[in-house]
C-alpha cells in the first residue's frame, strides 16, 4: 500500500520537528516523484491553484481581519460586560457568563484560538480576583473557546465546504443548533459544578446595566446580524444580499469602523491616557483617511496577515496532498474497501471519528480536514449520510483535538493567556473535555441537530454524485 | 505563541519593514477590493469585472510571499513532542534533520515553481525546454496602461487585451526563492547554535508570575 508510505512519510517529518505546511509538501512530492509521473511543475501549478482554484477559502483572511478587529477594538471587553449583566447571578456566574460570552465572541470570528484569547485574556483575571482556582478558570476557557469554530461564521467549516463543495451558507446554518447546545450544556456542567464547590455568584445588577451594557455591545453584535441577514437574507423581505466570502470582507470594514469611530479603542481618535475621553470624529474629521494608515490598523493587518499566512500555507499544501490521494484514486479504494468489509453508517461514523480524534491531536484542524474530508466524504454519500451532518461531526471533532495535547492549539493560547504551563492547562480541561465528548456522541447518532435548521431555511440537501 | 522578532542589522530594519508593510497592504487590498465589489453592485449596480480574479491572485501573494517572513520569524507551526523528550545534542540532530527536509522542499518548490512559470514569461525551463506561451493572458484583470509597454517589449508588437498570465505567476518562483534564502538562514543560525528548532515553539519563553489572588478552594 502506497498510501501507507505517504502518511508515514508526513507523520516521520511531523515527529523530527518539520513544519506542518512543509511536512505536507514534501510528502507529496516525493510521492510523486516516485510513483508517478507528475513533473515538479504540476506541483507548483497546483500550490498556485489552491487559491485560484478555491475562491471560497478567500473567506478565511477576511474572518480572521474582523475577528483582529473585534479584539483589538474593545468589542471583547463591551461582550463580556453584557453577558455578567445577564447570567452573572447565578452560582459560578462569572464562569458561565465567560462561556456565554465566547459564544456571542463565537459568532462574530470564526477561529478557536482567537476566541480564547479576546475572552479568555480579560475574564481569566477577572475571575481569579473573586475567588476562582487558576485551574477552573483556565479549563472554563479553554473548552468555551472551542466554540469558536463551532458557531458560524467558522473557517474550519470554510475550509471543510472548500474541500468537499458542500455550501457555506449550509454548514453555517447547520453549526448554529449545535453551538448553542454545546454552550448549554458547558454552562450546565459549571452550575453544577458551582453548586457542589460553592462558588461565589456575581450580584445582581438589575435590568438597566443589561440594557446599558447591550447597548454598548451592541455595535459589535451588530456584526452577528450582517453576517447572517447578508447571506441568508430575511424570508419574505430580501434574498441573500452576498456571498459568505463578500459578507465576511464586510465584516472586516465594518469591524474596522467600529473600532475607529465608534469604540475608538484604537486608530487616529484613540484617548491619549486611560482617563481621556476618545475624540468625536467632528472634532478631526481628517481621521476617516488617516485611520486606514495608522500604525494600529497596520497592526492589526499585520497579525491578522500573519495568522492567514501560516494558516493557508498548511493549506495549501494539504491540497498538494489532496491532489496526490485523488490522482490515486485513494479515496475510492478506501471507500470500496470499506462497503466491502459492510460497515454500515453507525460503525463509519466511529471510524471516522476515531480516525479524527488521533489526527487532530498532531495536526491543525483546517490541515487535517482538507486530508480526511475527500477520503471520507465519497465513503459518507455511498452510506446515506447527510454531508452536513458530517460536516458538523468533524468540526465537533476538531474542537476536541484542539484541547487535546500534544497539538491543541487551544491549550497553547490558553497557557499563554492564563500564565500557566502547558501540561496544568491540559489537566484543567479535562474535566470539561467531557462534557464536549458527550456533545459529540450525541452530535453523531442525533443528524437532526445538525441538519434541521439548514433543512428548514434551505431545503434539503441534493446530492449530485 | 507570537515570537518577538527584532531584526539586528539595518538592513534587516529595512527588510522586515517591506515585508511587514507588503503583508499589510495585500491583506487591505483584497479587502477594500471585495467591499467596494459588494458596493459598486448594490448602490452602482454594476459589478466590478475583474475583483474576484484580483482578489484570489492578490491572496496567492500575500500567502505565498508570507509563508517566507513567517519562516523568519518562526511562525510556523510544528509538532515538538518528540523532540522535547530528546537530550540537547539529539535536538541538535533533528533540528538538522528537519531544516535538511526543509531546504530539500523549497528548492525542489524552486525548480517546480520555475518550470512552471518559464513557459508564461519565455524563457527556458531548467532542463532547457522552450515552450513560449508568453500570449496566455488572465480571464478578467484588464491590462494597466503602465504596463501598456509589455507588449512591444516582450509580446512581439502585439498589445495584450488582459494582463498576462506571467506577471501573476510570477510569485511562484519569487517566493520559493525567499523561502530556501529563509531556510538557508534558518540553517546558518542552527550551526550558530543560536536555535535549535524551525518551528514555533509552544513553551513560554518567560512565564510570567501568576496573578495575585488568593486562591479559595483547593
Amino acid at each position: 500500500m502506497e498510501v501507507v508510505l505517504l502518511f508515514s512519510m508526513v507523520i516521520g517529518f511531523l515527529m523530527i520537528g518539520v513544519p506542518v505546511a512543509v511536512s505536507l509538501g514534501l510528502s507529496s512530492i516525493a510521492f510523486l516523484t516516485i510513483f508517478s509521473d507528475s513533473t515538479l511543475a504540476s506541483v507548483a501549478g497546483t500550490l498556485f491553484n489552491a487559491f485560484d482554484g478555491h475562491a471560497t477559502l478567500l473567506a478565511i483572511p477576511f474572518f480572521i481581519l474582523a475577528s483582529s478587529f473585534m479584539s483589538t477594538g474593545g468589542v471583547a471587553r463591551r461582550i463580556i460586560r453584557f453577558a455578567i449583566a445577564c447570567v452573572g447571578h447565578f452560582r459560578g456566574g462569572l464562569a458561565i457568563a465567560s462561556v456565554f460570552a465566547c459564544m456571542l465572541f463565537a459568532a462574530l470570528s470564526g477561529s478557536s484560538p482567537a476566541t480564547v484569547v479576546a475572552i479568555g485574556s480579560i475574564v481569566i483575571a477577572a475571575m481569579r480576583q473573586v475567588g476562582y482556582s487558576r485551574d477552573f478558570a483556565a479549563g472554563v476557557i479553554c473548552n468555551a473557546g472551542t466554540l469558536g469554530i463551532l458557531i458560524p461564521p467558522s473557517i474550519v467549516m470554510v475550509v471543510y465546504a472548500a474541500a468537499t463543495d458542500v455550501s457555506v451558507g449550509r454548514m453555517f446554518l447547520a453549526g448554529v443548533v449545535p453551538g448553542l447546545m454545546a454552550g448549554l450544556m458547558l454552562m450546565i456542567g459549571i452550575y453544577i459544578a458551582a453548586r457542589i464547590r460553592n462558588l461565589p455568584a456575581q450580584p445582581w445588577a438589575g435590568f438597566s446595566e443589561i440594557g446599558e451594557s447591550a447597548r454598548e455591545a451592541g455595535w459589535g453584535l451588530f456584526l452577528i446580524v450582517i453576517i447572517m441577514v447578508g447571506i441568508y437574507g430575511i424570508p419574505g423581505l430580501t434574498p441573500a444580499i452576498f456571498t459568505p466570502t463578500e459578507a465576511a470582507a464586510v465584516a472586516a470594514v465594518y469591524a474596522f469602523v467600529i473600532a475607529n469611530f465608534v469604540y475608538r479603542d484604537m486608530g487616529p481618535l484613540k484617548p491619549a491616557t486611560e482617563e481621556d475621553y476618545p475624540l468625536p470624529l467632528v472634532r478631526k474629521p481628517h481621521a476617516l483617511v488617516t485611520a486606514m494608515l495608522h500604525p494600529d490598523t497596520k497592526k492589526v493587518l499585520l497579525e491578522a496577515g500573519k495568522l492567514t499566512v501560516m494558516l493557508m500555507f498548511i493549506i495549501a499544501n494539504a491540497l498538494i496532498l489532496k491532489h496526490v490521494l485523488t490522482d490515486e484514486q485513494i479515496p475510492q479504494q478506501i471507500a470500496s474497501s470499506l462497503l466491502a468489509a459492510g460497515f454500515g453508517p453507525i460503525m463509519f461514523l466511529v471510524i471516522v471519528n476515531v480516525i479524527l480524534l488521533i489526527g487532530g491531536q498532531f495536526m491543525e484542524p483546517s490541515g487535517l480536514l482538507i486530508i480526511v474530508a475527500p477520503l471520507v466524504f465519497p465513503i459518507a454519500i455511498e452510506l446515506g449520510i447527510d454531508p452536513i451532518h458530517l460536516g458538523i461531526i468533524m468540526v465537533v471533532n476538531m474542537e476536541i483535538g484542539m484541547i487535546t495535547p500534544p497539538v491543541g492549539l487551544n491549550l497553547f493560547v490558553t497557557s499563554g493567556v492564563a500564565g500557566m504551563p502547558v501540561f496544568d492547562v491540559v489537566r484543567a480541561a479535562l474535566p470539561w473535555l467531557s462534557i464536549l465528548v458527550v456533545f459529540l456522541v450525541l452530535v453523531t447518532y442525533v443528524p437532526w441537530i445538525s441538519t434541521a435548521l439548514p433543512h428548514a431555511i434551505m431545503g434539503p440537501e441534493t446530492i449530485i454524485k | 505563541m507570537s515570537q518577538r522578532y527584532v531584526p539586528r542589522t539595518p538592513l534587516g530594519r529595512v527588510i522586515n519593514e517591506i515585508e511587514e508593510t507588503l503583508i499589510a497592504a495585500i491583506l487591505g487590498m483584497m479587502t477594500l477590493i471585495t467591499f467596494v465589489n459588494v458596493v459598486a453592485r448594490y448602490v452602482f449596480n454594476s459589478n466590478i469585472l475583474w475583483a474576484l480574479e484580483a482578489t484570489v491572485f492578490l491572496f496567492a501573494w500575500l500567502v505565498l510571499l508570507g509563508a517566507s517572513y513567517c519562516v523568519k520569524i518562526r511562525a510556523h507551526l510544528g509538532v515538538d513532542v518528540m523532540i522535547n523528550l530528546f537530550n540537547p545534542a539529539g535536538q541538535r540532530v533533528l533540528g538538522f534533520l528537519a531544516l535538511a527536509s526543509c531546504l530539500v522542499f523549497s528548492i525542489l518548490l524552486l525548480i517546480g515553481s520555475w518550470n512552471y512559470w518559464a513557459p508564461f514569461a519565455n524563457l527556458p525551463e531548467f532542463d532547457g525546454t522552450w515552450r513560449d506561451q508568453i500570449w496566455y493572458e488572465v480571464n478578467d484583470i484588464p491590462m494597466p496602461a503602465v504596463l501598456a509597454w509589455l507588449g512591444d517589449a516582450v509580446n512581439q508588437g502585439e498589445a495584450y487585451e488582459k494582463m498576462p498570465r506571467f506577471i501573476p505567476y510570477a510569485v511562484l518562483p519569487l517566493s520559493a526563492l525567499l523561502l530556501v534564502i529563509r531556510f538557508a538562514e534558518a540553517g546558518w543560525m542552527l550551526i550558530k547554535g543560536e536555535v535549535t528548532t524551525i518551528i514555533a515553539s509552544h513553551e513560554l519563553d518567560d512565564a510570567p508570575e501568576p496573578p495575585a489572588a488568593t486562591p479559595r478552594e483547593r
